[in-house]
């Protein structure tokens, strides 16, 4: 497609910049920010409570905000971005220009996804200042941080897939059914175990396989304590969330190309 | 203006009944019941299932309530769960949690009276965190405040056995041995340490005055093993030390560290060094 249209790259970053500019004019966005920000800010307060290491209460609350506040806002934002350009019809001025479907979804996504990169970065700054404040190196947390982005950026083309297919909230609905499937997607290896050999055990082997696993992306546990991790691991895990992400958003340009609009 | 005086009466009584019914619901008791409620408290694994990727911090706040609920001392069934909250709930959240291993354990060897359940959930959290020093470490002083020396040993020696531990460890593991009454092996163990190339000055002073102590220990007990044997088959104490010698009961005495004579009561038979004797000369 890049070749066919030589101004392709011009294109997806003009609409990903716009995006971007649109996306942080949000109201939703500030609101998740501004609540998990606090949220990391009560991680002191919450580690107060505790009897033994501190440090832990707030690291895995900051975690757990980000990477949770991070999902939520790449649903919210993410489902409703295509279909507010149908809805406006804006999206008919877009496409009567020389630009591809394609390349309007593709530039959907990255400026969606660099909103979310700034977000991880400004609720990761805060966490680090707190942890920096009491005399504790946040630097080990990096690889969880850098994982969760990667587990954003396949949210990210899930909602953008869905709100490509239907109305914000049913897209909000399936994507949300993904990311609990995804880190649940452990529990067809136990399901595979009980039904009889067959059909049964290929559709879980597959289902399996398909899903996005997620929870090959969450090193919270790990970085918190400091437990040792498989050479390489890091980049593997952001190969495949970043290789599955690629693909979704491929399909979704694939749907949204095929789109019937009224 | 009728109306909203209306609305205003409505709002008044609905905040009258909350308050009311707040207050009654309190004087009921239910709370009282609370304990009840542990019963309900879900399974580990399947919490762990439904916190989709956030089991870490699912433990905390487990953590953080358990240690709010057993800081209630006037609850009477309080420590009927303590294993379930702890070894099946949070440790299935977060295997790694050391501190609620070792919390739980507190709670049911302190409070509970219950040393055998305590080390239980040690040992599941040594086996979760087999690279911990910390909680065999903890195991063997529990095993030592209720005086059970061999198995607080056998936690120090495999405490002693991990990486990155600290040096005291070992110290703590010749001091159980001392404490079971294995005089000469713990000697041993601390002119290991002496000789150790590794040991820093702190350890070497520490492992000075433990073997000068040990020796003054060993060697009153073994003189005054000699002196007991005498009044059996002399039936009186020897006059002096030195009558063990002539009469056969052994081929020299030793002295003290710093070479001087064990002092001796012929009047009771009683050997002893005075506590002073222990310290370098001049200290």
């Amino acid at each position: 497609m890049l070749e066919r249209h030589p101004n392709a790259l011009g294109a997806i970053v003009a609409i990903g910049l716009n995006t971007f500019r649109e996306a942080i004019r949000d109201r939703v966005l500030y609101l998740m920010l501004v609540f998990a920000l606090i949220i990391i800010g009560i991680s002191r307060l919450l580690s107060l409570l505790t009897v033994g290491d501190e440090e832990k209460i707030i690291k895995d609350v900051g975690l757990s905000a980000i990477s949770l506040f991070g999902v939520m806002t790449a649903v919210f934002v993410g489902v409703s971005l295509v279909f507010k350009e149908i809805e406006r019809r804006t999206v008919y001025t877009l496409l009567a220009q020389p630009v591809l479907r394609s390349h309007f979804l593709f530039g959907k996504f990255i400026g969606l996804f660099a909103v979310l990169l700034l977000n991880v970065v400004l609720m990761s700054a805060a966490l680090f200042a707190l942890l920096l404040f009491r005399g504790e190196p946040p630097w080990p947390l990096l690889p969880a941080l850098l994982l969760i982005a990667v587990e954003l950026a396949v949210v990210t083309a899930f909602a953008l897939l869905f709100s490509s297919l239907t109305n914000p909230v049913l897209a909000s609905v399936w994507t949300f059914a993904v990311y609990v499937a995804g880190h649940l997607s452990w529990s067809l290896l136990t399901l595979r175990e009980k039904v009889p050999e067959g059909v049964a055990r290929w559709i879980c082997d597959g289902l399996y396989w398909v899903l996005p696993n997620l929870k090959r992306l969450d090193l919270k546990a790990q970085v918190v304590h400091g437990l040792g991790m498989p050479e390489g691991y890091v980049g593997l895990a952001a190969v495949y969330g970043l290789g599955y992400g690629a693909v979704i958003v491929a399909l979704a340009c694939w749907a949204f190309s095929r789109k019937e609009f009224n | 203006m009728r109306d909203k005086a209306i609305v205003m009466v409505l709002v008044l009584v609905c905040v009258v009944a909350t308050t009311w019914s707040g207050i009654r619901l309190e004087q009921t008791g239910v709370e009282q019941q609370r304990g009840k409620s542990l019963l309900l408290l879900p399974n580990g694994k399947h919490l762990k299932a439904a916190s989709l990727g956030q089991a870490p911090l699912l433990a905390d706040l487990m953590y953080l309530w358990a240690i709010q609920y057993y800081s209630e001392y006037e609850r009477e069934d309080r420590f009927r769960y303590v294993k379930h909250i702890f070894g099946d709930v949070i440790a299935e959240l977060d295997p790694n949690y050391v501190d609620a291993y070792w919390m739980g354990a507190l709670i049911l060897i302190v409070e509970a009276n219950d040393l055998e359940a305590g080390l239980e959930l040690l040992d599941q959290g040594i086996a979760a965190n087999p690279e911990n020093w910390i909680l065999p470490y903890l195991a063997g002083w529990e095993c030592y405040h209720a005086d059970r020396f061999d198995c607080a040993e056998a936690y120090f020696a495999q405490a002693e056995a991990l990486p990155e531990v600290p040096v005291y460890v070992k110290r703590t593991r010749i001091g159980m041995a001392a404490a079971k009454g294995d005089l000469r092996r713990a000697y041993a163990m601390w002119l290991d340490v002496l000789q150790d190339p590794r040991a820093d000055s702190g350890t070497i002073d520490i492992a000075e005055r433990q073997l000068r102590h040990l020796k003054v220990k060993i060697d009153v007990q073994e003189i005054q093993g000699w002196v007991a044997k005498f009044q059996f088959e002399n039936e009186r104490w020897p006059g002096a030390l030195t009558e063990l010698i002539q009469s056969g009961y052994t081929d020299a005495l030793p002295f003290d560290p710093f070479g001087r004579p064990y002092d001796y009561d012929p009047g009771s038979g009683v050997v002893a060094a005075p506590r002073d004797r222990i310290l370098p000369e001049g200290s």
